[in-house]
């Protein structure tokens, strides 16, 4: 990152006709460098490294309005605005894919207004903006990961206020979510949660991971990376730091779980060790493709490409890495 | 293909933005000019304006226009807008009875001083539709042949209000706690929250949504029946201390719809008073100002109880761009989330259909269990 900061484009209108002839303009002249402000960007930053600081924990932050909507990757942007320099190349993944037409919106407005370069290659890019996702590839010390949070409270599924579960942080009092996992593998046998699997941070704050698969969760664990959680909505950033401890909550006769997908393998490069999702084709046929579009790519050249390929050392990235073995039933507790 | 999955994303955003623009090109008629919005359907950008949290008639005209009448569409372009200029000043604090008013009832009394002013409204007309309208040409002013001789408006018309307050029997309101007022725009809501960011959140709030909550307290779910005091449209006037001389000065003036109320719920048993409640926002939107009274009055009750009356509720479900955001955000994929869904619903199954299936089986019975199950 580069916290260059170019001088904003100081306009002045005489009147309100002004203004209207100016918006005739094509472009985004008259906005400053990275749409926001300097001052917005200078707080959002500041937020962030708050958050650094008390990993796991919400911070709230004043969240302005975009000119995307609410919900659609507001807060992953005014992250990714305020960290992003000219000389940083930008990769922007909604659902696994760098050509979801709502990545592309993302990527176009920091493209427009941060005059970034951009990339659809993991290994390539310096700060990646995703949504429900953390990529296929090992990510390495000087990156970031900026993921999109629609629910920023873990405990929302157990008490929908706000201000208790703000207490209940306070404290270190999870027990209603220990409850809630109880009840679940009482009436189900299973905890029947699918993504956004309230985790642990650092021993002391239960975090919402957003709505990544549970496959992502180990990832998030002894990383070396920088992981930006934002919600523009809700207006609250957390982070989780490198090398933080993070576990998934689960009992110990009630293993972590993460997806599984039995013997299917992409069709499209064969992998048996990447997230992936069902297509329905119009025969009838179901079949499995890998999610992780930019890697797929990679591995249908590659059948062989480790996901740390291009580390120096072998790393620990979620289920099917080297060091966790084939285990398919992932988890980082074993 | 769908919407994912395509080289050539930015293009297909760029030909459905076309798309959308040629379905208000393709009539006959000539585009509808902004000052044509702003004087004929100036509800539409009131509303804008009321909800975008920025007074700029041509603005919310320009902004409507570009939404094809979409109300929070159009206030969500006016947030976008304003959320990029720079803040030169605050103005100093007003006092609405200096508001230049245009329509002020009170159903509380019968007679009142300055008198009840209907002002232009609907309210008695009857909902019959007009067919004049459609095709008219060179309509003539109603009013031009009236005689609008008499007696000068008076400067200040005093809020009913006062009267009862003066009376002692409505509950003061809370002085603020600060200097500063909350401003929920730099600063994130976090509760408690004060009432001066109560009153910012239903200002800003979405029209129908300001609307239905207040109905939820009336229809039952709350305690709150008012007795409106007042409620007024009129026009306050804006303005800031000189940066040289010190001096008030006024700027210019803004159109607002502004409504109170008495509630009869009496908060001290030895002191029994009114609760009350007040709502003001931009534009004219008598409806939704008054919703935003009951909603007042009902948070300051503070109890939880009902919906309208818990705070966090109502400020977190009021906000047009939230709402319409987050709603309309499930129609993009969300299918690695329900692949995630898909598993889970389908170990449960296994489980079902197995009897006493643990999650610690090894994997292998769980593939094998997994192809059993998908057969169902």
């Amino acid at each position: 990152m580069t916290d260059t900061e170019t001088p904003r484009a100081e306009t002045s209108y005489e009147s309100v006709d002004a203004v209207l002839d100016s918006l005739d303009d094509e472009g985004l002249d008259g906005y400053s460098y990275a749409y926001l402000d300097e001052h917005t960007k200078r707080e959002v930053r500041r937020s962030i490294l708050k958050a650094v600081a008390i990993p796991g924990h919400q911070v709230p932050y004043a969240s302005r309005p975009m000119p995307l909507a609410r919900g659609w990757g507001t807060g992953g942007i005014q992250a990714s605005l305020s960290i992003l320099g000219p000389t940083d190349t930008f990769k922007v993944i909604d659902q696994g894919s760098d050509e979801s037409v709502n990545a592309a919106n993302i990527r176009r407005l920091a493209r427009d207004t941060a005059a970034v370069e951009t990339t659809t290659d993991t290994t390539d890019s310096d700060v990646i903006q995703t949504r429900h996702r953390i990529p296929e590839e090992a990510l390495s010390e000087d990156q970031i990961l900026v993921l999109q949070v629609p629910v920023t409270d873990a405990l929302r599924k157990v008490d929908p206020s706000d201000a208790a579960n703000r207490r209940r942080h306070a404290h270190k009092n999870y027990g209603k979510m220990w409850v809630h996992l109880y009840e679940n593998v009482v009436e189900w046998g299973e905890i029947n949660i699918a993504s956004r699997y309230p985790t642990m941070v650092a021993g002391r704050y239960l975090m919402d991971p957003s709505p990544i698969p549970r496959w992502d969760v180990p990832k998030l664990d002894d990383a070396d990376n920088l992981f930006v959680f934002a919600a523009g909505r809700e207006a609250r950033l957390y982070a989780v730091p490198p090398n933080t401890d993070v576990e998934p909550l689960a009992f110990e006769d009630r293993e972590f779980q993460v997806e599984r997908f039995g013997d299917a393998t992409c069709q499209f490069c064969g992998s048996d060790d990447t997230y992936l999702v069902e297509i329905e084709g119009d025969d009838g046929e179901t079949r499995y493709v890998c999610n992780d579009t930019s890697f797929c790519e990679k591995r249908q050249d590659d059948p062989e490409l480790a996901k740390d390929h291009h580390r120096e050392r072998d790393v620990s990235w979620g289920p099917g890495t080297p060091s966790e073995g084939a285990d398919a039933t992932g988890g980082d507790g074993t | 293909m769908g919407y994912v999955a395509v080289k050539a994303g930015e293009e297909l955003i760029e030909r459905a933005e076309e798309l959308f623009e040629k379905q208000r090109l393709e009539g006959e008629t000539d585009p509808v000019s902004v000052d044509q919005l702003d004087e004929q359907l100036g509800r539409l950008s009131a509303q804008a304006m009321s909800e975008g949290g920025l007074y700029a008639p041509r603005l919310a005209a320009l902004a409507v226009k570009q939404a094809q009448g979409d109300t929070v569409e159009a206030s969500f372009l006016l947030r976008a807008y304003r959320s990029t200029l720079e803040r030169w000043d605050e103005t100093t604090v007003v006092d609405p009875a200096e508001m230049v008013t245009t329509r002020r009832v009170s159903p509380a009394y019968k007679d009142i001083p300055g008198g009840q002013i209907l002002g232009p409204t609907k309210d008695y007309t009857q909902r019959l539709l007009d067919f004049d309208l459609d095709g008219e040409d060179d309509p003539e002013d109603p009013t031009q042949e009236w005689d609008i001789g008499g007696e000068e408006p008076p400067d200040t018309l005093d809020n009913v209000m006062d009267v009862l307050r003066d009376q002692g029997l409505v509950h003061e309101p809370d002085g603020p706690t600060d200097d500063d007022p909350a401003d929920i725009t730099r600063d994130p809501v976090t509760y408690p929250a004060g009432r001066d960011a109560v009153l910012q959140a239903l200002a800003r709030g979405e029209t129908g949504a300001v609307t239905a909550l207040g109905y939820s307290a009336l229809r039952g779910y709350g305690q709150v029946h008012p007795t409106l005091a007042e409620v007024r449209v009129g026009r306050l006037p804006v303005k800031i201390e000189h940066p040289y001389t010190g001096v008030e000065a006024t700027v210019t003036s803004v159109e607002v719809s502004e409504s109170e109320a008495v509630v009869p719920v009496y908060a001290k048993r030895d002191d029994p008073q009114f609760a009350f409640g007040y709502g003001l926002t931009f534009g004219r939107n008598e409806r939704k100002v008054i919703a935003m009274t009951i909603l007042d009055a009902s948070i300051q009750l503070d109890t939880e109880d009902e919906p309208a009356e818990n705070p966090e509720f109502v400020l977190n479900t009021v906000d047009g761009l939230d709402s319409f955001g987050f709603i309309e955000h499930l129609k993009l994929p969300h299918y690695v989330t329900f692949q995630s869904i898909l598993d889970r619903i389908r170990a449960i199954r296994e489980n079902e259909s197995v009897g006493a299936g643990t999650a610690d089986e090894s994997s292998r019975d769980a593939d094998e269990q997994l192809a059993e199950a998908s057969d169902d």
